[in-house]
């Protein structure tokens, strides 16, 4: 909503969605003064009329430096029109809001006033209210045995600029963990920030009978290129491994105890999807590679992996979504790779109908997890049937037809690339079922499937039949 | 030292690939560690059966107690000294059948005044005393390790092993004082052994095979200072224990 005051009139002008054709002239009963016999003649012309916008300006700045607001107020000053202006102003108000350092922005369009006042001139003014200096939250969390205690910092805008400071302690019956964050976009190119951690967070793993703690900081520089967003990460990670019950298998018992990795990796990502979670259309392609050993560490590797998804929306308001993944593991030098780096497979988040990353290489009933894999999945999203709570709740819901495919194992490295394509390509598993998925916000998803698990390996441990699985990346 | 893992026991044989597991012997393993080993290899050496010893620079984590050494024999894992007598003795094999129950409770009371007094001064010795710590123990520890983690995990080990000296009352000693503590249980079991060749006359026993390790690796381990061997040489009859058992259970073991 914009106040906008021409001589004395004032009006209201609604932002959002943008006006087609001119603003709608709407009167506060409150604000009405003596008609002007200009306001008709005025109104006319509003939207051919050219302008000049002399003063853009923020109100309401408390620890925010200005230098940071400058960049995404500037295009403000280039409208010629006042459709124009109130279009890049809404584009403005959209980038102040992105920073996340406001709680609120309004936007003030008025005459210019002054000494220097043109007759066509505009003053811009963003009324903006910040964010508190620290927002905290506390959470109890309970699960599989263990009940924890969860403490939330967060610090928007810490010194002026947009920086973020986020910190977490989560205190629990077994384990303790935490991390520390800080964020620093560039001022006036937000897409380029970096950002810098310092973490130590637990993992039990059931399937492999590993507990594993990792000690971190690390380093992330984003930057878009084109279409793509790269992202290169510098990592330091003292990991220490152990048995999760004396009943482990001796291959997990031997790959207990520390290890230090420092790895640089890259990633990019090229996103044009309407969602993350059920998407209508786009494609999603994301790459991803690592090299660790050579600045420093015991773990030397280079582990490349890929995502590839692509939805389109077929008739009727269903879906089609095809997606692949695949990664390799290469160890440099003559140690083995280690469990902590391996890939893993299976589970209602990859191939449904096979139990959470229990398939391939295993000791004992422990999975070892692959060195190579690759995954594909097609899906067809439907609304559900007979379509109830059409318009509100029943949206959220989705019915899907699935087929999954895919392979882990362990390469001899000694062989070639078309040894390990056959490799790959024997023994495929696969599965195809029926399913309900709900969508989550825009962050998660649940399902729950109905599974029928074929080509299934010895050793290979399944889950026929229904299958729940909640989470942020599906197959 | 935990019984629960023999519970479920099945008499099988003992199988060729029975492994022994010890830190790495060139760079890393330390005094204390080193004479556990022994202790066990001796035992096994004087059962009869047959073990092979494999380095791994994570033993001591891969180890379901946390401490040296520890075998894996078929699908089972067992640690330290004492369960690996018992887990034997349940397959059948046992060096104190033929001791009655005086010199059972005897042979008993002698393994713990060696694990109290001998192995306590070891680890006082490799972690307390300052020389020692900076120049051996804590260089080895860490050796297969890169920087930083290396100096973590020295540090670690080191602050715990003072905490745990401190827990059994010998923070506040001196070296000189530990020495003294080391003179007089070799002197108790100078004393037991007399001209006898094992401490139960004619067979050896585990006792045997515990004082073997701890005096035989003390006397060829090279420390900052020579105190510590000198102290056990004055008793010849130890020395030539030591020597005995090494010719004959060690005599093919290459240095």
């Amino acid at each position: 909503m914009v106040w906008c005051s021409f001589g004395t009139m004032n009006c209201i002008i609604n932002l959002d969605p943008l006006p087609m054709r001119g603003p709608e002239l709407g009167v506060q009963p409150d604000d009405i003064e003596a008609p002007d016999i200009e306001h008709e003649p005025k109104q006319e012309v509003l939207e051919n009329k050219n302008v000049v916008v002399q003063r853009v300006h923020i109100d309401g700045l408390g620890r925010t430096k200005d230098d940071v607001l400058t960049y995404e107020i500037a295009e403000v000053f280039q409208a010629k029109n006042l459709i124009d202006v109130m279009r890049r102003s809404h584009e403005a108000r959209q980038k102040l809001l992105r920073l996340g350092i406001f709680r609120k922005v309004e936007v003030v369009i008025d005459t210019s006033r002054g000494e220097h006042a043109l007759p066509n001139g505009l003053d811009v003014t963003f009324e903006v209210t910040e964010l508190r200096r620290m927002t905290g939250s506390y959470n109890t969390m309970v699960g599989n045995n263990e009940g924890s205690m969860v403490l939330g910092l967060k610090l928007p805008n810490v010194l002026g600029r947009a920086e973020k400071m986020t910190f977490q302690f989560s205190y629990g019956t077994k384990e303790t963990s935490y991390g520390l964050s800080f964020f620093k976009p560039q001022p006036g190119n937000f897409e380029r920030n970096i950002s810098l951690n310092v973490y130590k967070v637990t993992g039990q793993f059931p399937w492999s009978s590993l507990r594993e703690t990792d000690r971190g900081v690390s380093g992330e520089l984003s930057f878009p290129v084109w279409k793509t967003n790269q992202t290169l990460k510098w990592e330091g990670v003292w990991r220490e491994l152990g048995c999760l019950a004396r009943t482990a298998s001796f291959a997990v018992r031997e790959e207990s105890g520390h290890s230090l990795k420092s790895s640089l990796s890259h990633s990019m990502v090229i996103d044009t999807r309407n969602s993350s979670i059920l998407p209508r259309k786009g494609a999603l392609m994301k790459i991803h590679q690592e090299l660790a050993g050579y600045t420093g560490g015991d773990a030397s590797f280079l582990k490349e992996d890929f995502e590839i998804q692509l939805n389109k929306t077929l008739f009727w308001d269903s879906v089609l979504s095809a997606s692949l993944w695949g990664g390799l593991l290469l160890p440099i030098g003559d140690k083995p790779t280690n469990i902590a780096d391996r890939f893993y497979l299976g589970g209602p988040t990859s191939i449904r109908g096979f139990s959470m990353y229990s398939m391939g290489p295993q000791s004992e009933g422990d999975y070892l997890g692959g060195e190579g894999y690759w995954a594909g999945g097609l899906h067809l999203y439907t609304p559900l049937p007979f379509r109830p709570g059409k318009g509100g709740f029943g949206d959220l819901f989705r019915t899907h037809f699935f087929l999954n495919a895919g392979n882990l194992c362990n390469l001899n490295y000694g062989e070639g690339p078309q040894a390990h394509l056959k490799k790959l390509a024997e023994c495929i598993r696969w599965s195809y079922g029926v399913g309900v998925v709900l969508r989550l916000g825009n962050i998660a998803r649940l399902e729950l499937n109905y599974c029928i698990p074929m080509g299934v390996q010895s050793g290979d441990r399944i889950c026929d039949g229904f299958q729940f699985g909640a989470g942020i990346r599906f197959l | 030292m935990s019984i629960k893992l023999f519970i479920t026991l099945v008499s099988t044989p003992w199988p060729e690939s029975a492994t022994l597991y010890q830190p790495l012997k060139e760079d890393q393993i330390l005094l204390s560690d080193c004479a556990s080993s022994l202790a066990v290899q001796a035992y096994l050496r004087m059962c009869g059966l047959p073990v092979q010893v494999v380095c791994r620079a994570n033993a001591e984590y891969m180890s379901p107690s946390g401490k040296i050494p520890f075998i894996h024999v078929g699908n089972q894992v067992v640690s330290e000294l004492g369960p690996i007598v018992q887990f034997t003795k349940a397959k059948g094999n046992s060096l104190s059948d033929g001791l009655d129950d005086i010199q059972r409770a005897e042979m008993k009371a002698y393994m713990e005044l060696v694990n109290n007094m001998l192995l306590t001064a070891e680890l006082y010795i490799q972690w307390c005393d300052d020389a020692t710590a900076a120049e051996i123990s804590r260089p080895r520890y860490s050796s297969p390790y890169s920087w930083p983690l290396s100096n973590i995990l020295a540090y670690q080990k080191q602050w715990e092993v003072r905490r745990k000296m401190n827990a059994v009352g010998w923070g506040g000693k001196t070296l000189e004082q530990v020495y003294e503590d080391v003179n007089q249980c070799c002197q108790a079991l100078s004393q037991r052994l007399g001209t006898q060749p094992y401490f139960f006359n004619k067979q050896p026993t585990e006792l045997d095979a515990l004082v073997f390790g701890h005096l035989f690796t003390i006397l060829t381990t090279r420390l900052t200072s020579t105190e510590l061997a000198e102290r056990i040489k004055s008793y010849s009859n130890l020395l030539s224990f030591c020597r005995r058992i090494e010719q004959t259970y060690f005599e093919d073991k290459s240095s």
